[in-house]
């Protein structure tokens, strides 16, 4: 039942004093990627002193454990530049260096902290690779109290800055920092330690979680069943929901939604209502349980069908983004070896696994297919692509629409060749990673600029707009090259679609609005009885329904006819 | 266009005695001909196209139609008129349609036919105009009319169909649109046994279907049985893609006419369900009212105007009114599909497409110089094996997506195929543990040749006669369960609507399950699989969650708390009399309510009214401290209702609390309330209770196998917010 607490993540700072700006990086983009995370500051190395029982000298908490908002960056801000160095030297000043002192007065913070934290992390911003000059003594202290960190399960990062002559790891902080994080025993190859540069970026993307969508059995048949979680590695990302506020106060408002009788008034339960659909001009009504029931098919799971050859699996047979999954050895022992087995044989003999898909209670079955995907390393040995099954969802029947082709001209190779030399001008590397969302990205600089007050947000980088000056220059003559091959002189492509649309204009030119037309009571009897509703516009069946006083909820066309349908079969019964 | 393209089309049914006839074991006629009948209406109401249909009973034992006179025409009746099909013809063909006593000539009825539709569809628009006959032909008839009904079938352009209870050719029926993945259907009736009317019927029928069409004539003569399968199949959702003028661009100035059409996206169902009260079945009566209020204890409401929206940023909440959020919002251009480079296909992962739909683009209809430019693009992109990055927005409202567009090059067309591509932020970048070099998983070479063997089983491409593949499982022929399950249960709501609702259809079940051949090749090598691989469930630890654990030791100190919060009810009495309570508050429910009951302010039923909309309001929240403050309530209602004798109320809330226990999630309070033993006033309370003793007893019982049932579902919740996007 408290489950969001046990997600809540703990991060920890500790900043070197001249090295704001990092710190600064790091809270703006905590706070979009995960706005849950509990951050501290705390600078060490400073002449004053100031921690929660002042236990430790040259120590400086400059914020306390807590979720970073508008007023932590503010404060961040105002010690950067030039001023922000001279504000720092007058609150903070700089001392003497205990990197001991400053992990002991951490690890309180920590532990002052009543919440259950998922997740420890302590981060060192420094670029002196040895910051107590020798002093052994110093060493050993802050040796002794990083390894007790550790066993408490705080990981240790170094974001260590450049230095000219280098920054030696292995002086000192080799000792300090968490050895790279071997995540069970199933091996995994990761680098933990995030260059700063990354954080520098200021990526301004939530951050997810990496947790199983569902664990589902795969059945193979015959009671060969292994278990596998199912995860989304691509999901279109929308603006994070609003919350609604009480105007007066700017504290967040609950909505309640209620159901009550029209007539007397009182609140209807759940089961004091039915849903209803309306066919052939009669109402068919059900219970909540039996809307349910109709669209359970079998329970939860992925059962295998078969197999097909790769180039059966068409490129335009897509309907959503694609899923992925991974054995679950904890729910089924075996299941990896099973599923590593099966991934080794499709990629192999290159064929996918056509299933039937049942994400959830009571959702009907999909059909997928689930293609294998070898694990792929990148030039620095890091996973670029994980190892298990792409799950890509297949279209029924009713997902493909007759489309009538258009047909026309094909070109001639003289036409083609022209065309090839153009695509070859502007050829580059995709990388599904290098376009942001612009509406994102203005939104996430919208909030920050209010948050901050700032005067205007930052200038967004539109990359998804064709950079059309680079293009013109690289295609150069090539371009009227082409055109000339494949259009007339006189022909204007951008011309002829304005020029239709003129004649359209003039002719209803007069009308500028149609004046709104009554219905009356025969008029809508008339159409209801030959069914020639659905041949009048949406707006004018709006309005009909505003005439005759008819709650509607849809705007779709059909609902709107089925609301009057009822209405003039009650008109008649009268 | 060709959207308001309808058809008229006549339903002719032989109902004649010989129709009921039957071979013992085998249906009767005139049933597989009315079923035909009923799932051909029932697509047609639920494809809620314009098509009218029409429909003409023969061998009846009355007459009705418009041509009968002097003794001819006998035994025919127009049953109705052309019309929209609605529910209230199927209900009449099920509860009305009856076998006839009689015998009439299906040339006879056919005329009708003819005579109605020529009628009927007087000054109006159709496309096509269609005879559907269903008979034996075990009758006489008159041959003498047929040239005469030929050609007037054809100057008017009347199309036929017939559906017969036998095959045409008692050999050849196999061939004709046998590309569904279901096995054909069992033979029907062999060809012998005709009775002579029979067969020289079939021969007129013949004659009548290659005259009208030549060749394919006979292709529209179907048996009972072949017909039924076909039909139970709902209608397709047609719909006509709308049309996407655009222009293509490359650079500043090459620019190219295009359209683009929908061609492959997730169809929902037309209509969602409306909230009707329980008991007048009425939309109206129903009113959804959507409150906003603090988060304080009286959770004061406020109204819906002195709100404003604001948006999370870190731990503050940073007000951003709507105007505000309209005018700083990234603003697009208009549509545009513009090209930001071309690049490798090999590049585009399949997996990383994203959106929900794929779009196909044309050159502008009869703009030949488009076509040659796109077709010059189209196979540059071919060739080079290569495909375009494209900025894509379908609007100057909609947001610009990053998309590919894919050269595809078929015999009869060539088009663009665009899909949209993930942005940065859609991306989650996550790493899973190594598997294949992974000691502990590796797989031995007898795990591998088994695989192996399997997936040579249950390969569902197979090689036909002529060495051609041949897709035995083609998911996009397979029309969605999804429909066909809901138009099913919804057309048996509508003609019975007292029925529990019916199983799910074979044929559908069918569909979704693999192919029987595939099942038989591969149970060997799934047998091999099974006893070279263990796999065993792990058994969870984890202890089942019972309300003893999530609320505490409160199972050890019941009594306890009952005590607690009855003292608190006495020692606040005096105080509160000098205060006027006027309803039941939030903050102390329990205190209000008896509060109201003793002084009689109002009336009892009121106060309970209040009662439970506090109780309702407390459950709402679900959550341990509330449920305790509910279980109060309850109590105190339980006991008012007991001591001024009125058991009505509170048994019947009962009863729909417990109603709404799977759907609200709240067996946790239930258990709860099985602890107190909190249960239905009996009769040995008070006198006007309709249950015994034991009935109040069993009423809490057997809710706790269902808990069992229910709780490891609750496990798998998974990422909550990935659920509801998939809603």
């Amino acid at each position: 039942m408290a489950e969001w607490r046990e997600y809540y993540q703990n991060e920890d700072d500790e900043v070197e004093e001249d090295e704001e700006d990092s710190g600064g990086y790091v809270y703006t983009s905590k706070i979009i990627s995960s706005d849950k995370d509990l951050v501290a500051l705390v600078f060490y190395g400073t002449e004053q002193s100031k921690n929660p029982r002042n236990s430790f000298k040259h120590v400086y908490v400059y914020h306390d454990l807590d979720s970073p908002g508008a007023k932590h960056v503010q404060d961040i801000d105002k010690l950067q530049g030039e001023k922000g160095a001279q504000l720092a030297e007058k609150t903070m000043g700089s001392g003497e260096t205990s990197l001991g002192e400053a992990l002991w007065c951490c690890s309180n913070l920590y532990s002052d902290i009543k919440l259950r934290l998922s997740h420890k992390r302590l981060m060192i911003f420094t670029c002196r690779d040895d910051p107590h000059v020798g002093d052994s003594a110093k060493d050993r202290q802050a040796r002794t109290k990083a390894a007790d960190l550790k066993e408490t399960g705080v990981v240790i990062d170094l974001m260590h800055l450049t230095k000219p002559e280098g920054f030696d790891v292995s002086l000192f902080f080799c000792d300090i920092v968490s050895p790279p994080e071997d995540e069970s025993e199933l091996g995994l190859q990761t680098e933990p330690c995030r260059k700063l540069e990354d954080l520098q970026k200021r990526v301004r993307a939530k951050e997810l979680k990496k947790r199983a969508q569902s664990r589902l059995t795969f059945s193979l048949g015959e009671g060969v069943n292994l278990a596998v979680g199912v995860y989304v590695l691509a999901r279109t990302a929308t603006k994070p929901p609003a919350v609604r506020l009480y105007r007066d106060t700017n504290e967040p408002v609950r909505t309640k939604t209620r159901y009550f009788h029209a007539h007397n008034g009182g609140i209807l339960l759940p089961n004091d209502m039915k849903r209803a659909q309306v066919y052939g001009k009669k109402q068919i009504v059900m219970e909540k349980d039996e809307v349910d029931e109709i669209k359970k098919f079998d329970d939860p799971g992925l059962v295998l069908m078969g197999f097909k050859p790769m180039e059966r699996l068409k490129l335009h047979h897509h309907i959503r983004p694609a899923l992925f999954i991974y054995p679950e050895e904890e729910q089924i022992s075996g299941s990896s070896c099973m599923f590593t087995t099966l991934l080794l044989k499709c990629s192999e003999k290159n064929v996918f696994a056509l299933c039937r898909y049942i994400p959830r209670r009571n959702t009907p079955p999909r059909f997928v297919a689930l293609v294998p995907q070898r694990e792929e390393l990148d030039q620095s040995q890091t996973q670029a692509t994980p190892p298990g099954f792409r799950v890509i969802f297949l279209p029924f029947a009713d997902d493909i629409r007759t489309v009538d082709a258009h047909v026309g001209p094909t070109a001639s190779d003289e036409q083609v060749d022209k065309m090839k030399e153009i695509v070859h001008k502007l050829r580059f590397k995709y990388r599904s990673d290098a376009f942001e969302n612009p509406m994102l990205q203005q939104h996430y600089r919208n909030l920050e600029a209010l948050a901050l007050d700032m005067l205007a947000p930052e200038p967004i980088e539109d990359l998804t707009m064709p950079k059309v000056q680079m293009m013109d220059d690289r295609l150069g003559p090539l371009v009227q090259e082409f055109k000339d091959l494949v259009y007339p002189p006189d022909y204007n492509p951008e011309g002829k679609p304005a020029a239709k649309r003129k004649p359209a204009e003039s002719g209803g030119g007069g009308a500028e609005k149609k004046p709104k037309v009554e219905m009356s009571e025969e008029e809508l009897k008339n159409h209801v009885e030959k069914g020639t509703l659905g041949k009048l516009t949406v707006p004018v069946l709006k309005d009909a329904c505003r005439q005759f006083g008819i709650r509607t909820t849809g705007t779709k066309k059909q609902e709107l006819i089925d609301a009057l349908t009822i209405l003039a079969t009650r008109l008649n019964a009268n | 266009m060709a959207r308001a393209a309808k058809s008229a089309l006549v339903l002719c049914m032989d109902v004649g005695f010989s129709m009921s006839n039957s071979e013992p074991g085998q249906e009767p006629s005139f049933e597989q001909a009315k079923k035909v009948i009923q799932k051909f209406v029932q697509r047609q109401v639920f494809a809620e196209n314009k098509d009218e249909v029409g429909l003409v009973l023969f061998g009846t034992d009355g007459t009705k139609n418009g041509l009968a006179e002097d003794g001819q025409y006998e035994n025919i009746t127009v049953h109705r008129r052309l019309m929209m099909p609605d529910f209230e013809l199927l209900e009449e063909i099920e509860s009305k349609l009856q076998p006839g006593g009689q015998q009439a000539d299906w040339l006879d009825a056919l005329v009708v036919c003819m005579d109605l539709l020529q009628e009927e569809t007087m000054g109006k628009k159709f496309e096509r105009l269609n005879i559907v006959l269903l008979t034996d032909l075990n009758v006489q008839t008159s041959a003498d009319q047929l040239d005469v009904i030929i050609d007037s079938l054809k100057k008017a352009r009347i199309t036929l169909q017939f559906f017969l209870p036998f095959p045409v050719d008692g050999e050849d029926r196999a061939d004709g649109g046998g590309d569904g993945p279901g096995p054909s259907a069992a033979p029907v009736r062999p060809g012998k046994g005709l009775s002579r009317q029979q067969t020289q019927g079939l021969e007129m029928v013949k004659n009548i279907m290659t005259s009208l069409e030549e060749e394919d004539g006979l292709e529209e003569v179907y048996t009972f049985s072949d017909a039924l399968q076909k039909l139970s199949i709902f209608k397709r959702i047609d719909r006509r893609p709308m049309a996407w003028p655009c222009h293509l661009t490359i650079g500043s100035s090459l620019t190219i006419r295009i359209v683009g059409y929908k061609a492959v996206t997730e169809e929902k169902v037309k209509k969602s369900w409306a909230i009707v009260e329980a008991q007048s079945h009425q939309r109206d009566d129903v009113k959804r009212e959507t409150v906003y209020c603090l988060d304080d204890d009286n959770e004061t409401e406020v109204q819906k105007d002195d709100t404003i929206q604001g948006f999370r940023y870190g731990s503050d909440i940073v007000p951003f009114s709507k105007v505000d959020e309209d005018q700083m919002k990234y603003k697009s251009d208009g549509k545009c599909f513009s090209v930001l480079g071309f690049t490798k296909q090999e590049l585009i992962r399949r997996h990383q497409f994203m959106g929900s739909q794929v779009v196909k683009v044309f050159a502008a209809r009869d703009d030949e110089h488009a076509a040659v430019a796109l077709s010059a693009l189209i196979r540059a992109l071919d060739s080079l094996k290569m495909a375009a990055i494209v900025r894509y927005a379908y609007d100057r409202r909609s947001n610009p997506q990053v998309g590919a567009a894919f050269p595809c090059i078929k015999e009869k067309y060539e088009c663009l195929l665009y899909v949209q591509l993930p942005f940065m932020e859609d991306l989650r970048q996550f790493t899973f543990p190594v598997l294949e070099n992974n000691k502990k998983f590796k797989p031995s070479e007898s795990q591998l040749s088994a695989v192996d063997a399997l997936i040579d089983s249950m390969m569902l491409v197979e090689k036909d006669e002529d060495g051609e593949s041949v897709d035995v499982f083609k998911v996009n022929h397979i029309p969605n369960p999804q429909f066909q399950r809901l138009f099913q249960c919804l057309h048996h709501r509508g003609v019975n609507p007292d029925d529990p609702l019916p199983p799910v259809e074979p044929w559908l079940k069918r569909d979704l399950e693999r192919p029987q051949a595939v099942s038989a090749r591969c149970q060997t090598p799934l047998q091999d699989v099974k006893t070279k691989f263990p796999l065993k469930v792990v058994v969870k630890k984890k202890e089942q969650k019972t309300s003893a654990d999530v609320f505490g030791s409160s199972a050890d100190e019941p009594d306890a708390k009952k005590v607690k919060v009855d003292e608190e009810t006495e020692f606040n009495l005096a105080e509160i009399a000098k205060g006027n309570i006027t309803s039941v508050g939030s903050v102390n429910p329990v205190r209000d309510f008896c509060t109201l009951i003793r002084q009689k302010t109002v009336s009892f039923d009121q106060a309970c009214q209040q009662l439970t909309h506090r109780i309702e309001q407390l459950l709402g929240n679900r959550s341990p401290e509330y449920y305790m403050k509910s279980i109060a309530c309850i109590q105190a209602f339980r006991d008012q209702s007991v001591s001024s004798g009125n058991a009505e109320l509170f048994n019947s809330y009962m009863q729909s609390l417990k109603r709404s226990v799977p759907d609200r999630n709240l067996q946790e309070l239930w258990d709860l309330l099985i602890q107190d033993a909190l249960t239905l006033i009996s009769k040995d309370e008070v006198d006007g209770s309709t249950f015994s003793k034991q009935d109040a007893n069993q009423f809490l019982a057997f809710e706790q196998k269902e808990e069992v049932q229910a709780a490891p579902v609750q496990e798998d919740t998974g990422d909550v917010d990935d659920l509801l996007d998939m809603m």
